[in-house]
């Protein structure tokens, strides 16, 4: 088993990679100002958010304004990731006070 | 061939990225590389989503030049072609964000592995805790005896 673990790996990275890039097909070409991520809401950003926000740096009006709850849902991420950073770590310190 | 594969080679990078991040998660046995291949991964995708707001054709940065919102501008003016798309911006800096909360936990959870085990490879990790469910003395202590 253990010895099969690296080829059978890496024969699931190749077969993921092929289908990867036989789904390259589909995407638009590099740059193009027509593609469907250009096209659909990013027109409305550029021409309407600063009017609306009053911010001339359109990517922090949207991040700020537009999607104001997804940055918080984010900061509220980075809140649990800092505390569980702090407990796991401050066990450390507990455990290594007994050992002493 | 060759035509068909510079078209859109920036696709054919991620894919290679992302695949080298995909192996070092899988095939790799220390946490460490593992680790540092999901990092891999996760900036094959967000070189990814930045690669879908590029225009060619003269596009800046999304911050507006100030002929395009001072005081004598009209609306209709702004040509969007003139600037990047700044959706794939904002959505990668929550992203970047993520990885970095992500990986500030999962090393700190590493310290705690080596702490407890002496070692960071998976397949040291999974012997001990088979000795250990099986009620023997886990072969790094014995070892030192």
């Amino acid at each position: 088993m253990r010895k099969w673990f690296k080829p059978i790996s890496l024969a699931t990275v190749i077969l993921t990679g092929m289908l990867l890039i036989y789904g390259i097909h589909d995407m638009p070409s590099w740059g193009d100002p027509n593609s469907p991520a250009n096209r659909h809401i990013s027109p409305r950003y550029i021409t309407e958010a600063t009017r609306k926000t009053a911010t001339p740096n359109i990517v922090s009006a949207v991040l700020g304004d537009y999607r104001s709850y997804d940055t918080l849902g984010e900061s509220a991420v980075i809140f649990t990731a800092s505390i569980s950073c702090l407990f796991l770590l401050r066990r450390i310190r507990r455990q290594g006070n007994h050992d002493d | 061939m060759t035509e068909y594969i510079l078209a859109k080679y920036n696709f054919w990078i991620y894919v290679v990225l992302m695949m080298i991040g995909l192996y070092a998660m899988m095939g790799k046995r220390n946490l460490v590389k593992k680790l540092i291949g999901m990092n891999i991964f996760q900036t094959s995708i967000i070189l990814l989503f930045v690669s879908a707001g590029v225009k060619k054709g003269g596009a800046t940065v999304p911050i507006l030049r100030h002929s395009d919102y001072g005081p004598e501008h009209v609306e209709h003016l702004i040509r969007v072609a003139d600037y990047l798309n700044p959706l794939p911006h904002v959505l990668m800096l929550t992203a970047i964000v993520v990885s970095i909360a992500t990986t500030g936990v999962a090393l700190a959870t590493l310290i705690l592995i080596y702490k407890r085990y002496n070692t960071l490879e998976e397949d040291e990790i999974m012997a001990i805790r088979k000795d250990i469910r099986s009620y023997k003395t886990p072969r790094i202590l014995r070892s030192k005896d």
